[in-house]
């Protein structure tokens, strides 16, 4: 039952400081998912929990116990390379079983645990072949091996997917979600890929430049983006981002586009004339009128089919966005769009300057 | 590359001939090998009237046997891989765990010590210190002495050193974060990794070892501590002036250039032995050595 | 909600982190009870260097001492530059610079582009069998002690027996003893040396020209080009910088002639021509016992050394971006 608590922690190379005072408490078996584009410091933020970087200020806790100056090998955290760094002179076995011969675990208890490991990962015909005859997924699989085989009370992931195809990735993905049900153990998983963050994570949270944007579950960073970062980052495609300008009209608060009108969730707190942005998700975009909201027109450029939904490329006042639609096995009825709406309570707005988001409880 | 059946007339001409040049390179290459072969095998009289070109003439084993007979090639020849197996060891005792050490980012003061050793390789004091170095340190004519004194070279901690930083960092951090300390990371992670660096390295090693002669002829005085180099010099020196040698077995099967060429096989035989099991390693490892800061 | 998004806008200064001396020391402390090991394995290399390449350094200031055996370096008196007025109004020291620069101008002139013609030959040849063998044959010598290479030379050049004037003699040429004269020596010795090492040093070139893109080979079979001209024109241009780096290392070590091979195949007779630095400091020092005067003789072949090494890096360091070392 562990814990990570990571208070105000701070990375710096020389004078230039890649991580800010991050505050981040990870829960005893949640599985934690750091997602953030590329050079966002999540790789140095797993690397100071792991112990192979040195904190630069603030704090890591795994167990209530401050690890600041334990060594990796003290604090009872195992890693999954992106890169696997599986032993090429090791066979699967050895290359498992490293840990244990370096800490002097007696041998058949090595032989055991071993087969034990191999036997959760579908390993156990593979022991005796070396990395390089292997296949992306096996070496994957082997790479955790190396990990699950000590016990250890955190599992750390950088990257573990990347280097595989889009078809291993997802099957994988779901090998290591049912992993972590079985072993319930404390992960903390970082990745690039939104889709990866979304599917494996009790919680995901997003970085940027070195800054935590927003914590919180899949649906909620999903539904209530803090901002247009995140709401830019979460979502395939991401929700389309407008701006636009406050009106106020006798039925109701209006972001105007153009000429194309968004109606608004009444408490929100915006003023006439306040320049803001608008975000609507693809898929939350209607073709009929539900709850009253005005209908909006576009210019449709490009009708994309992807099976059952179709991508519609389209403009509004001159500002591109992306349209989900059902095909109900057929586009040609899409062609012709001219108008959409946008239900009034999945509407976001954002300050257009900052970029975060207007709310009705607490505004800017 | 484009096939040979796609080449113009005028290429295939231009590779003929160039392939015929590179054969006759290869020819002059090896013909001094097969002529001093040859004149080792021949009788003295032959040798001496000039008459060897490709095949031994008047075939006769009398020069090796001549050789063989001499205690002092014997000694020398033992001491020789005295000095290339203990010199070779030592060397790879002190440069692995170096390399190792410099190429770890960690290590406070990196740059210094790099720049420490590598300064070795610019500047060094000579022939004179170096000589009275030795003698301050007791280490004249002492095998132990010429197995130390020799057994580090800058140019070989830094290939080694390149070597290492361009492994993944990800094993040593694997291996770090599976509780291996340093000296099991290189024990059990770097050297196996880097079996075609540190093969180069050791073939560097032995190849200076077994062909070492000048500090050893003028750091060693007695006998039975010269190796083999040293003794051939000695031969090939007495024998091309000892007038009586040269008297006493003219009418003899063997030559002073017969005995000589002898030498030289024997002390060749070895390095043909062991070449062509080190040489899929020397092209890579020269190219490690693309020394960079 | 749990958000970090509106801390970011607040705390936009960012604090520098200075260390105080006590963490400063809490963190030396940390990272030698974690990272010993590894200055444990550099010790015994730094203490051999300096024991025997170091120390040595300190000794040469015999070069400016009048040196006794029995007093010592330290304790021998100071003898200013005396040595090497000595040095330099010596003929015998002259002529071996000059011949020192001569055989190495003649190394660069003829061994330089040796290795890098038969690698571009190598390029040419289609016969991987062939080629490989070929190449086995030509690395060899570089393997073979001076002492053996020097037994060849004597041996092949000797008046009576040796084969090269076995082959004079078909052509009716009188025997010529060649290592008595002074006009032969350094043909037959850089000839040695390319004998030595053209092969070995192919494989630079050779590593280089197995670097360059075969597309740009493709297009210009597509484009016509004969493999003459694509030698000329794709593989030369492209291993140029390779070219350039290694003739810079050569003009480094001008001063680095392969004296081992000279001291087995020189006599008085050849002195004329084949005296180099180094083995006048041999003779002088470890033959004659003239240490002082012969270590200032090493000091001044050194330092020259040193500099062209510091110009060469300089070089290539501005013509590659990358330093030799
Ligand atoms: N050793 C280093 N020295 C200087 N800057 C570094 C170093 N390692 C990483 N950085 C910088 O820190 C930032 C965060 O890197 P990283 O944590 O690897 O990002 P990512 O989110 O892609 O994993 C990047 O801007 C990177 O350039
Ligand atoms: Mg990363």
């Amino acid at each position: 039952m562990t814990s990570v608590i990571l208070d105000k922690v701070a990375k710096s190379y020389g004078n230039l400081e890649v991580v800010h005072n991050i505050d981040l408490t990870i829960e005893s078996q949640e599985f934690v998912v750091l997602v953030g584009p590329s050079g966002c410091g999540k790789s140095t933020t797993l690397r100071m929990i792991a112990g192979l970087e040195e904190i630069s200020g603030g704090t890591v806790s795994i167990d209530s116990r401050v690890v600041n100056r334990v060594a990796p090998k003290d604090r009872d955290v195992a890693m999954v390379f992106q890169n696997y760094a599986l032993y090429p002179h090791l066979n699967v076995a050895n290359n498992i079983a490293f840990g244990l011969r370096i800490r002097r675990t007696p041998k058949d208890e090595i032989a055991k645990t071993v087969a034990d490991v191999a036997a959760i990962l579908g390993l156990t015909d593979y022991l005796d072949r070396r990395p390089s005859d292997l296949s992306g997924g096996q070496r994957q699989r082997v790479a955790m091996g190396r990990a699950i085989v000590r016990r250890p009370k955190v599992f750390l992931f950088d990257e573990p997917l990347s280097n595989l195809d889009a078809k291993l990735r997802t099957q994988m993905r779901a090998e290591i979600k049912q992993l972590h049900k079985r072993l319930d153990v404390t992960s903390v998983y970082v990745t690039h890929d939104q889709v990866e963050a979304m599917t494996l994570a009790d919680r995901i949270v997003v970085m940027n430049d070195g800054y935590i944007e927003q914590i919180g579950s899949p649906m909620d960073l999903f539904m209530n983006p803090v901002s247009t970062f995140v709401a830019g980052f979460i979502g395939s495609p991401p929700m389309n981002q407008m701006q636009g300008v406050v009106s106020g009209t006798p039925s109701g608060k209006q972001v105007m586009i153009g000429d194309a009108a968004f109606a608004i969730p009444d408490n929100i707190s915006v003023s006439d004339g306040q320049q803001v942005v608008v975000g609507v998700r693809p898929e939350h975009f209607s073709m009929t009128p539900d709850d009253g909201s005005p209908a909006i027109p576009i210019s449709l450029n490009l009708v994309e089919p992807l099976g059952s939904e179709a991508l519609l490329h389209a403009t509004i006042a001159g500002q591109p966005v992306i349209i989900k639609a059902e095909t109900n096995g057929d586009i040609k009825h899409l062609s012709g769009i001219s108008q959409v709406y946008a239900p009034r309570n999945l509407v976001k707005i954002f300050d257009a300057e900052s970029g975060v988001v207007i709310t009705g409880q607490h505004g800017s | 590359m484009i096939s040979w059946n796609l080449y113009s007339r005028g290429d295939k001409i231009f590779s003929i001939v160039v392939s015929l040049l590179i054969g006759m390179f290869t020819i002059a290459t090896l013909y001094p090998f097969i002529y001093i072969a040859a004149v080792s095998f021949s009788s003295g009289f032959a040798a001496q009237a000039g008459k060897v070109v490709l095949t031994p003439i008047q075939l006769t084993t009398e020069a090796y046997k001549y050789i063989l007979v001499q205690p002092e090639f014997w000694i020398s020849y033992r001491n020789t891989f005295i000095y290339t197996i203990g010199g070779t060891i030592l060397s790879l005792l002190f440069i692995i765990p170096a390399a190792y050490a410099l190429s770890r980012p960690q290590l406070i003061g990196r740059r210094y010590f790099n720049l420490f050793i590598a300064f070795t390789m610019w500047f060094n004091a000579g022939l004179i210190p170096f000589y009275l170095n030795m003698r301050d340190l007791n280490l004249l004519d002492s095998m132990f002495g010429i197995i130390l004194a020799f057994a580090v070279n800058a140019f070989n901690i830094i290939l080694l050193r390149n070597f290492f930083e361009s492994l993944p960092q990800s094993f040593e951090e694997a291996a770090r974060m599976d509780g291996a300390n340093d000296f099991q990371i290189l024990w059990k992670v770097f050297i196996p990794l880097s079996k075609p660096a540190i093969a180069t390295i050791t073939l560097f090693c032995i190849v200076a070892r077994w062909n070492g002669f000048f500090w050893a002829m003028v750091l060693l005085q007695s006998e039975d501590k010269i190796p083999l180099q040293v003794f051939l010099r000695h031969t090939l020196a007495t024998l091309s002036d000892d007038d009586e040698f040269a008297m006493t077995q003219l009418e003899a099967a063997y030559s002073a250039e017969t005995v000589t060429a002898a030498i030289i096989v024997c002390s060749v035989i070895p390095v043909l032995l062991v070449y062509p099991w080190i040489q899929k390693y020397f092209e890579k490892g020269i190219l490690l050595g693309g020394v960079k800061e | 909600m749990n958000t970090g998004s509106d801390k970011r806008h607040v705390t936009t200064v960012t604090t520098t982190r200075k260390r105080t001396l006590k963490q400063k020391l809490i963190w030396l402390g940390d990272h030698f009870r974690n990272e010993w090991q590894i200055y444990l394995m550099l010790l015994p290399t730094i203490i051999w260097m300096i024991l025997f390449l170091y120390k040595p350094m300190y000794g040469l200031q015999i070069a400016f001492k009048d040196y006794s055996i029995f007093r010592g370096v330290a304790n021998s008196p100071w003898a200013g530059l005396e040595h090497f007025e000595t040095l330099f109004t010596n003929d015998q020291f002259i002529r071996a610079f000059w011949n020192t620069i001569k055989i190495s101008f003649l190394n660069l002139l003829f061994g330089f582009p040796a290795p890098i013609i038969l690698a571009l030959m190598f390029n040419e040849v289609m016969n991987a069998t062939y080629k490989k063998t070929a190449q086995t044959i030509v690395y060899l010598p570089h393997f073979i002690s001076s002492v053996i290479i020097a037994g060849i030379v004597i041996t092949a050049f000797s008046p009576s027996v040796g084969i090269v004037n076995t082959v004079l003699g078909w052509l009716g040429i009188d025997s010529i003893y060649f290592l008595t004269k002074p006009e032969w020596f350094r043909p037959i010795f850089v000839g040695t040396g390319i004998w030595q090492e053209a092969g070995f040093g192919s494989i630079v070139f050779l590593a280089a020209i197995a670097g360059v893109s075969p597309s740009l080979y493709e297009s210009a079979v597509v484009d016509g080009a004969s493999r003459w001209q694509m030698m000329w024109k794709i593989t030369l241009p492209s291993i140029l910088p390779t070219i350039l780096i290694m003739l810079i290392i050569r003009i480094g070590n001008v001063m680095e002639v392969s004296f081992e091979l000279i001291i087995l195949l020189y006599q008085p007779a050849t002195y004329e021509t084949a005296d180099v630095v180094n083995t006048f400091v041999y003779r002088q020092g470890l033959q004659s016992g003239r240490y002082d005067f012969a270590a200032a003789a090493g000091l001044f072949n050194a330092v020259v050394a040193f500099v062209l090494v510091m110009i060469a890096n300089t070089l290539s360091r501005r013509y590659s971006r990358t330093s030799l070392w």
